[in-house]
């Protein structure tokens, strides 16, 4: 089945942590300024606030992406 | 390449460079700003005018970015509009020094590793932690106003805090606070020549205000090489973030940094929102409808509102196209981030202050990117705590008329009388 998952760009992601401050349950900037994504999956339940914190990335570091998964 | 120094033809007659532009209002400016939004989103301006002859600082011009969209896109896009090959600042202080001592001026891979070793301080979780004191430090300056009579509201109140929590970051000493504050407040006016006082030499007050911020500092970072604590100094004299370390000038360019970055921008913000609010007596009632529940989404409204910072610059790496425009590399690239939040095809209505847009796409800590505001969650929990206590505890401000500041680069008020009853 196709799962959708929340993508990191390490490259561009600077820490800011606007998307901990819209969905704190997922994303997670840790002391040293590393992002953590607690389950990267995209359900139907968290889609909302996913995406809201996707879209709200100042620095474009986050996606989705879409693929096939056993 | 030559740096800032090609020139073009103008590609419209509008002006955006003399001091007479930059004395109007907010909303004069605005107007044609609007006209260059849809007529000529990308445009090309002589230099800003400054205390300079262009002769001496060798500038050309610059282009005007205008649009939203565009700000953003020439923010997030380093490679071709970089922060490093000149200064960052619109304004032409002088010939290029080639020094680029704050992370402002820098790009990646240098830029992320200092902005790294700072970057701890800023993280939700940091500033969460900080924002028990941030509420104490803005109830007791709003107490201490509490039936002032006739006021100064920029003095007295907006100017306080925000200087008290780059103190705080930082990890001044309390006795030292004040002393601080008062240095930050004068770097602002470095900051801006345009505000700059008749007959105040802009060298001589930078000497002093170094040598202040050299005896409060210095002593605070040995005394963190020993015992360090969750504070900016702590991180910054046991950086080691890819080999980047702080040397004695490296630990003042990061404090001189926060009292610029940190001080007039929640300042001005502060003062405008004051303002607005009273204009705007049914946005100030919905927002005490629901404080709690709405002062996120109407914080984010309080900064695109005011736009505090009006413009930076970015200069070109190569020949690209923009806005319709042909851009050289080494040109000078002014993204106008006030006219941004002001862009008729992002914000319906764009001059009305609404709480209730929420969230918007609004470019008033920048357009994204690396250098995306750094302090913008201490930013908005400074804005949220004071306006907890100023609209529960100055229910009956009156506002009087402001004093506004002359500059293309920050938006806002020198004074604003104010009577609390």
């Amino acid at each position: 089945m196709t799962t959708q998952r929340i993508v990191v760009d390490r490259n561009r992601c600077t820490g800011i942590g606007i998307c901990e401050s819209i969905f704190p349950e997922r994303f997670e900037v840790d002391d040293d300024g590393t992002l953590i994504v607690h389950d990267t999956v995209v359900t139907a339940e968290n889609r909302a606030g996913v995406e809201d914190a996707v879209q709200a990335c100042p620095a474009a570091a986050l996606s989705l992406a879409s693929r096939d998964e056993e | 390449m030559p740096l800032h120094a090609t020139q073009h033809e103008p590609t419209t007659a509008y002006d955006i460079s003399s001091k007479e532009f930059w004395s109007r209002s907010p909303d004069e400016r605005d107007d044609v700003f609007q006209r260059l939004r849809t007529e000529a989103p990308v445009s090309w301006h002589p230099p800003i005018e400054a205390s300079l002859p262009p002769e001496v600082h060798g500038q050309a011009g610059f282009w005007a970015v205008t649009k939203a969209e565009d700000i953003t896109y020439v923010s997030q896009n380093h490679e071709l509009f970089s922060s490093a090959l000149g200064s960052s600042a619109l304004y032409p202080y002088g010939p290029d020094t080639g020094s680029r001592a704050v992370i402002l001026d820098m790009d990646p891979p240098v830029h992320t590793a200092y902005r790294k070793v700072i970057s701890s301080a800023f993280t939700p979780k940091a500033v969460a932690r900080l924002s028990g004191q941030i509420e104490a430090r803005a109830e007791q300056i709003v107490d201490r106003v509490i039936g002032a009579g006739s006021i100064d509201f920029v003095d007295d109140v907006a100017a306080k805090l925000p200087m008290m929590t780059v103190a705080d970051l930082i990890g001044i000493p309390e006795h030292h606070v004040e002393r601080f504050a008062e240095a930050g407040d004068r770097i602002v006016l470095l900051q801006d020549p345009l505000a700059l006082p008749e007959g105040v030499d802009p060298n001589e007050l930078l000497g002093e205000v170094m040598g202040t911020l050299g005896e409060i500092g210095l002593p605070l970072a040995e005394e963190r090489r020993k015992n360090p604590e969750d504070d900016v100094m702590s991180a910054i004299v046991h950086a080691d973030v890819d080999g980047v370390t702080f040397d004695e000038q490296a630990i003042l360019s990061v404090m001189t940094l926060l009292s610029v970055a940190g001080n007039d921008t929640t300042k001005q913000t502060t003062t405008h929102a004051v303002i607005q609010l009273a204009q705007n007596p049914d946005q100030k009632a919905w927002l005490l409808d629901d404080f709690e529940g709405r002062i996120a989404g109407a914080t984010e409204e309080l900064i695109r509102h005011a736009s505090p910072i009006i413009s930076f610059a970015r200069t070109a790496t190569e020949d690209l196209d923009l806005g319709g425009q042909r851009i050289l590399a080494g040109d000078k690239v002014g993204i106008f981030y006030a006219s941004g939040n002001r862009d008729e095809s992002v914000f319906k209505n764009p001059r009305r202050f609404d709480l209730s847009r929420g969230r918007s796409p609004h470019v008033g800590f920048g357009g994204g990117g690396v250098h995306y505001c750094l302090g913008n969650n201490v930013a908005k929990a400074q804005l949220r705590a004071l306006f907890k206590q100023i609209l529960t505890k100055l229910p009956d401000i009156v506002v009087g008329e402001p004093e506004r500041l002359n500059s293309d680069f920050i938006n806002g008020y020198r004074h604003l009388p104010v009577v609390i009853s």
